[in-house]
């Protein structure tokens, strides 16, 4: 799963019914009976459609800190166009999964949802998500890695919706306390690293290595040129173990076994850890999303002063890729399908699209859109932004490689390395027999 | 009606009969009908479930089946699967019976010593330790566990910092949640902690009950302190000992989120899995239900296998009293 909401899911739903017709209900009983309503129709629906012809909508809860107002001007707004109601419900990331599976097992799937890029090959394989290729049309325009991602068995299912991408942020202050440069290639960070934990303060963490943090590992595997997985005639083969990713495994975790620039208890992180550390201010450098920086200004307005990024380094120059996760937008099948695409048109078009990426501070899925980003004069936004346009790599895309997440073949992987216990190379073999058992298996 | 007045002797009339006789039927009715709605909650609740469980362990169910309907009948591959695999064997029964083991152990052991101070406490001491411990109990399962891996954060957490300071440890530190015995030394913390209070509360209630001429005759006769409970508290209590015992152990097989929550205990690294964790690794977030089910339905099996041999252990003492 792409958990790219950096603050936990709180359970916090919200359900929200068309203002018009809520101010009808004025009586508090008659809300009283409508709430209720409400909630029926949260376990009844049935394959799309809410009471009274409503447009159903699941969105994840987190991305835009006012969704429910942004939701609301598209309702209105798609209520005055086509005359039909939304129903948007909030679906915290952590339980987004489960709520599919269940609402696939209970008939209550909305007639819209936005899906972790993920899980848009794995609900298409099953049948679950209506294929969009004509009505998307021309994908040229939309962000390669994203329109990769919602591809499966040839057919678009998932319309790029917006997308973040992980880079390195650093502390300011830090870099020009020691008269340190942006690296610009894999030992020059290395070197940056070092000098951090042996000129910094002492109970700083320089770089830390995550091991629970598989999209942190990935950047260094694409890096030095190899790659998770690749499909040759239907047939998945792991290439974790290939020289190439061996190369770029062992640069990232000797950082934390020979340089000494992450710490003992970073080998069980997940990304979460290291972004409650940096707001702590106990981290210097770390592999971080695109969202981070409005994360951080949040959390410690002071610290998001002395920040910086960049795009994480190639090995002899030039950038590494980094995973460009994201959201997708699907329609069910057995939805009101026109009404389903008007609303997703209207999401994605530029009016919406741009609101969405000034609020939420994640990148739109048209690329004419990420470039104008990346000639922003905001220091947070266009390395992400650069490394978005430049390099930007997608998971592989196999309805089972959501198995692989789930099973977290990746940070067993690092983790074993970082705990002793395996060495890169025997680590990466293991990985690799995991990779394809469940890429080759039918579901 | 006639029934208060002197009547005159003879049959009673065959009305009165029928309604003794539906009187009797009503009788015999009436623990069934209270019983009623209880039956209907457990059946609706625990009993459909169950069986849904059983048959999902009987079949490949995945994504696709649950989204389109049907039933994939595979008889008993998944647990031949599962039986066959040396990680259940190896790792994940260990993890559950070992730990099940210790941390049952050591909460019952616990809990009565705990229990024997606030048998000897006055009561307004008494009354300051119970409701102390009771925050223990209280606290949900998810805040303690959290409370737990702070303390024992690796980088900065204050069991680090006091051994460091006392020189057992070095300043590379030492990473207990990805070491297996120190992970589970962890979760036995956590899990003595949380249920050390019930098993204390219970027995305290038992031992209230203890007649105290049983204490004094043993005295009379010379017994010391481990002899009065060796001899007079621990066979007056078996009952109660059994009791906490087999529903501690109940609760200590099916840990959940006190594994789960510990950093590297969500499946980052299996070798901390047990049977609780690993189930919902397969079943729900890898979506192979059929798996998933499996490892329940042989978890409930184990559960139900050491309750029977608990409740038969018990009354046949009862019996040969």
């Amino acid at each position: 799963m792409e958990t790219k909401n950096p603050q936990p899911a709180t359970g916090h739903r919200t359900r929200r019914g068309n203002p018009a017709r809520t101010a009808r209900r004025a009586l508090p009983a008659a809300a009283a009976a409508a709430a209720l309503g409400l909630a029926a129709t949260a376990c009844g629906g049935g394959g799309g459609g809410g009471d009274d012809g409503a447009l159903t909508v699941w969105i994840m809860e987190g991305t835009n800190p006012d969704a429910t107002e942004y939701f609301e001007a598209v309702g209105e707004r798609f209520e005055e166009e086509h005359g039909m109601p939304v129903e948007v419900e909030f679906v915290p990331w952590a339980d987004a999964h489960d709520r599919f599976t269940k609402g696939m097992a209970g008939g209550t799937l909305p007639d819209v949802a936005e899906l972790g890029t993920t899980f848009t090959p794995e609900f298409a394989e099953v049948g679950a998500l209506v294929e969009l290729t004509d009505r998307v049309g021309d994908t040229g325009a939309y962000n390669p890695a994203l329109v990769e991602a919602g591809t499966y068995d040839g057919q678009v299912y998932g319309m790029p919706w917006y997308a973040g991408i992980r880079s390195i942020i650093y502390r300011t202050d830090v870099f020009e306390e020691l008269d340190l440069e942006v690296p610009e290639n894999w030992d020059e960070l290395r070197e940056t690293a070092k000098t951090i934990a042996e000129e910094g303060e002492d109970d700083m963490t320089a770089f830390p290595v995550p091991g629970a943090a598989p999209y942190s590992v990935m950047p260094f595997i694409w890096g030095a040129g190899g790659g998770i997985a690749e499909q040759d005639g239907g047939e998945w083969t792991g290439t974790l173990s290939s020289d190439e990713s061996v190369e770029g495994l062992e640069f990232y975790t000797d950082l934390a076994l020979e340089d000494g620039v992450s710490s003992t208890g970073a080998a069980t992180w997940k990304e979460t850890d290291v972004q409650d550390n940096f707001v702590d201010g106990k981290v210097a450098m770390a592999i971080s999303g695109s969202w981070t920086p409005a994360a951080i200004a949040e959390a410690d307005p002071e610290l998001a002063e002395n920040l910086g990024a960049f795009p994480i380094p190639g090995p002899d120059g030039g950038y590494s890729p980094s995973f460009m996760g994201g959201s997708h937008l699907g329609m069910f099948a057995g939805g009101n399908e026109d009404a389903a695409w008007s609303y997703i048109e209207l999401l994605t078009g530029d009016e919406f699209a741009q609101r969405w990426t000034e609020e939420s501070t994640y990148f739109p899925g048209r690329q004419d859109q990420i470039e104008a980003l990346a000639e922003s004069d905001d220091p947070l936004v266009a390395p992400f932004a650069v490394q978005a346009l430049e390099a930007g790599a997608s998971a592989p895309v196999s309805p089972q490689w959501g198995q692989v997440e789930g099973k977290q073949v990746i940070p067993e992987m690092t983790q074993s390395i970082l705990n002793g216990d395996a060495t890169a190379e025997e680590a990466a073999k293991k990985a690799d027999e995991e990779i394809d058992g469940t890429l080759n298996q039918e579901s | 009606m006639t029934a208060g007045r002197p009547a005159p002797a003879a049959p009673p009339p065959p009305p009165n009969r029928r309604r003794r006789m539906s009187l009797r039927a009503r009788r015999r009715a009436l623990p069934w009908a209270l019983l009623a709605p209880g039956l209907l909650v457990i059946g609706g609740l625990l009993l459909y479930p169950l069986g849904r469980v059983l048959w999902l362990s009987v079949q490949d169910y995945g994504l696709r089946e649950l989204f389109q309907g049907g039933t994939n009948f595979v008889g008993a591959a998944n647990y031949t699967d599962l039986l066959s695999d040396s990680y259940l064997w190896r790792t994940a029964l260990p993890n559950t019976v070992l730990f099940a083991v210790v941390a049952v152990g050591a909460t019952v052991v616990f809990g009565t010593l705990v229990a024997l101070l606030l048998a000897a406490l006055r009561p307004l001491a008494r009354t300051i330790v119970i409701s102390c411990i009771m925050v223990a109990w209280a606290m949900p399962a998810v805040s303690g566990t959290y409370v737990w891996v702070w303390i024992f954060d690796v980088d900065r957490g204050i069991v680090r910092q006091g051994l460091e300071a006392v020189g057992a440890l070095g300043p590379e530190g030492f990473n207990w949640f990805a070491d297996r015995l120190a992970f589970y030394a962890i979760v036995t913390l956590n899990i003595v902690h949380h249920g050390f209070p019930f098993v204390a509360v219970t027995v305290l209630a038992g031992l209230l009950t203890v007649p105290k001429e049983l204490y004094e005759a043993a005295v009379i006769d010379g017994a010391g302190a481990w002899q009065r409970f060796w001899n007079v508290t621990v066979p007056t209590l078996r009952p109660v000992f059994a009791v906490v015992t087999i529903l501690s152990t109940i609760w200590d097989f099916k840990v959940f989120a006190q594994v789960f929550l510990m950093p590297g205990g969500d499946g980052a690294n299996p070798a901390m899995l047990n049977f609780g964790v690993w189930s919902y690794q397969q079943g729900i977030v890898q979506t192979a239900y059929g798996t998933g089910a499996a490892i329940a339905v042989l978890l409930t099996v184990m559960l139900l296998a050491v309750t029977l041999v608990y409740l038969r252990a018990l009354f046949r003492e009862e019996e040969i009293r």
